[in-house]
């Protein structure tokens, strides 16, 4: 494969990605209104995601502790350990973790989902028994996740901040009030929304590109593994790619 | 669909958690920066900000009270510093309350501190502006410390010197070591005590006798104040000098006198010249002198014979007897 044909491969995706967004956006507004469906995804993509979106987000907030405790110890400023930890994780562990675990659990199950549902041809049945599958299949599963990924992100970073108050205490003696002031303390609202802002975005690729995927999905059964696998990767690197722009976007306006 | 009511209640009690923790940690934080409750605010004006900005803590008695709310550039000197306090310290600070910048410890966040004056005044106002206190350069104090540090490593290493030599020094370990010095210097310092009390006394008379030498008092008073008698002591002055004028040009007078007589003595044809160098004359003196002396004792013996003699025994008795008489009248006496 050539590079000319790689690039127009490449800029055919990001045109049909735009193409597949611009009819979910225009969809969104025009009843009828999934709610059911919708209320359905979010209980699938948000409640039952919290599990493991809480375990990843426990453990990054206790190694994140452990892990800065050594160089604050050095530099002599031990007790603003809760404050370095609760900074990182509200600005920016938070979010992205919670964000990238979200990838791969939900993008590849929307991806794998519809795929399948596309290959077996039931998005073609559904068509022609009158029901329109854009927006039960995939507005109500990117809304839901557009609506689900800042909530499970916020869980996450309550469980994180548990999670490093627990490795603060494993080599030291803090309260719990202390260590919850010490956070606030050093969080200003610049710190939170910008943060909490931007998972809806995060959610909104994840959701959409997942779709996207598994709506084109192609090649029989196989097609559905490699819908799943591309969605999951796709994601990923676009949740960078948005926060890389987030944060230039959240300095140009003046918020860091 | 049996599920679903069930569903519901788990999705909304995940919901709502998430959406309870975000809001908390936003009321939290406004909280923090006094967004929420009543407050007022209060104004300073100083130079240099030294890097201040809004949301930095203000601060009273060490407390967090307010928060740095605006940054307004008055003029090219003037920098008004608009800040946001609890209503609840409304009370306690004074208009009269000093407001400095300063630095949440070594390398922290600025924090503004109000500090109270010690004379009383009226509370603060909403929008009084307070007055700035004499701000300290952290890099001059750092410049200051640093040159304090260089001089105090010389002084070290000159200690160190100094101390290895008294550590290396027998003398001075023996004299620590005399029990009996302690003894003496108290003793020294007892005798000095005595001493100073002495000289104190001493003083004391001293400055009587001087108050009363001033006052007139006394012959040494009268010769310094009274003036007749300075005028006197003048005048024997000037007499004395023009004594020892003529007493000078006798004196000049008597060396030339005495250098003649020398001369005259040692050189002149004069009879002590003669006795003083002729050894003849001496000779002949001596002899004649023998001579005179073998005829004084030739005239004794005549004289004696003529005691003896008929014609003259009767008058030396007669002048016994005088005698005698003589010697008991004074003895009577």
């Amino acid at each position: 494969m050539d590079n000319p044909t790689a690039l127009k491969l490449f800029l055919d995706e990001v045109g049909d990605i735009s193409r597949f967004a611009g009819k979910f956006l225009t969809q969104w507004f025009k009843p009828r209104y999934e709610i059911a469906e919708f209320v359905r995804q979010c209980f699938v993509i948000g409640y039952q995601s919290l599990p493991l979106v809480g375990l990843t987000g426990f453990i990054m907030g206790l190694v994140l502790t452990l892990q800065l405790r050594p160089s604050m110890v050095d530099y002599g400023v031990e007790s603003q350990l809760p404050a370095i930890v609760g900074i990182a994780i509200v600005r920016e562990i938070g979010p992205v973790i919670t964000a990238l675990i979200f990838a791969g659990k939900i993008g590849s199950s929307i991806g794998a989902e519809l795929g399948s549902m596309k290959v077996t041809e039931q998005i073609d049945a559904m068509e022609v028994s009158g029901t329109n599958p854009f927006k039960y299949l995939v507005v109500s599963r990117v809304m839901a996740a557009i609506c689900m990924l800042p909530i499970l992100a916020v869980l996450s970073d309550a469980i994180s901040l548990y999670g490093a108050y627990l490795g603060v205490n494993i080599k030291g003696a803090t309260s719990f009030r202390l260590f919850w002031m010490l956070v606030i303390d050093n969080l200003a609202f610049n710190d939170v929304l910008p943060a909490f802002i931007k998972t809806f975005f995060f959610g909104f690729a994840v959701g959409i590109i997942g779709c996207y995927k598994g709506y084109n999905s192609k090649k029989g059964t196989e097609g559905v593994g490699h819908s799943a696998n591309s969605a999951v990767v796709i994601s990923s690197v676009v949740i960078f790619i948005i926060d890389l722009l987030a944060v230039q976007i959240t300095d140009f306006l003046g918020f860091n | 669909m049996i599920k679903q009511p069930f569903n519901n209640i788990k999705l909304g009690a995940f919901v709502l958690s998430g959406l309870v923790f975000i809001i908390l940690l936003l009321y939290l934080i406004g909280k923090n920066q006094h967004l929420f409750g009543t407050s007022f605010h209060l104004k300073v004006r100083v130079d240099n900000v030294q890097g201040l900005k809004p949301g930095n803590n203000v601060r009273f008695a060490g407390i967090d009270v307010g928060t740095v709310k605006k940054i307004n550039i008055i003029n090219d000197s003037v920098i008004e510093i608009d800040m946001v306090i609890e209503e609840e310290v409304q009370s306690v600070i004074r208009k009269n309350a000093m407001v400095s910048i300063k630095t949440d410890g070594l390398v922290g966040n600025k924090v503004i501190e109000i500090t109270s004056a010690k004379l009383s005044a009226p509370t603060v106002e909403n929008g009084d502006m307070l007055t700035p206190k004499k701000l300290i350069d952290t890099d001059e104090m750092l410049r200051t410390l640093n040159k304090t540090n260089n001089d105090l490593a010389i002084i070290t290493e000159n200690l160190k010197i100094t101390v290895t030599r008294i550590n290396n020094s027998k003398a001075v370990w023996n004299l620590l070591n005399d029990e009996s010095i302690p003894k003496n210097l108290n003793q020294s310092l007892a005798n000095i005590r005595k001493v100073t009390q002495t000289a104190g006394f001493m003083a004391n008379d001293l400055q009587l006798m001087v108050s009363g030498v001033k006052s007139g008092k006394g012959t040494l008073g009268k010769i310094i104040t009274d003036t007749v008698i300075a005028a006197n002591i003048n005048e024997t002055i000037l007499s004395i000098q023009a004594i020892s004028k003529h007493a000078d040009t006798l004196v000049k007078q008597l060396n030339a006198t005495v250098a003649d007589v020398q001369n005259n003595l040692n050189n002149g044809p004069g009879t002590v010249n003669a006795l003083l160098k002729d050894s003849s004359l001496t000779n002949k003196l001596q002899l004649s002198l023998l001579n005179i002396q073998k005829g004084t004792d030739g005239f004794n013996q005549n004289m004696e014979a003529l005691k003896h003699n008929f014609f003259f025994r009767g008058y030396f008795k007669r002048l016994e007897k005088e005698k005698i008489k003589a010697n008991g009248k004074t003895q009577t006496n």
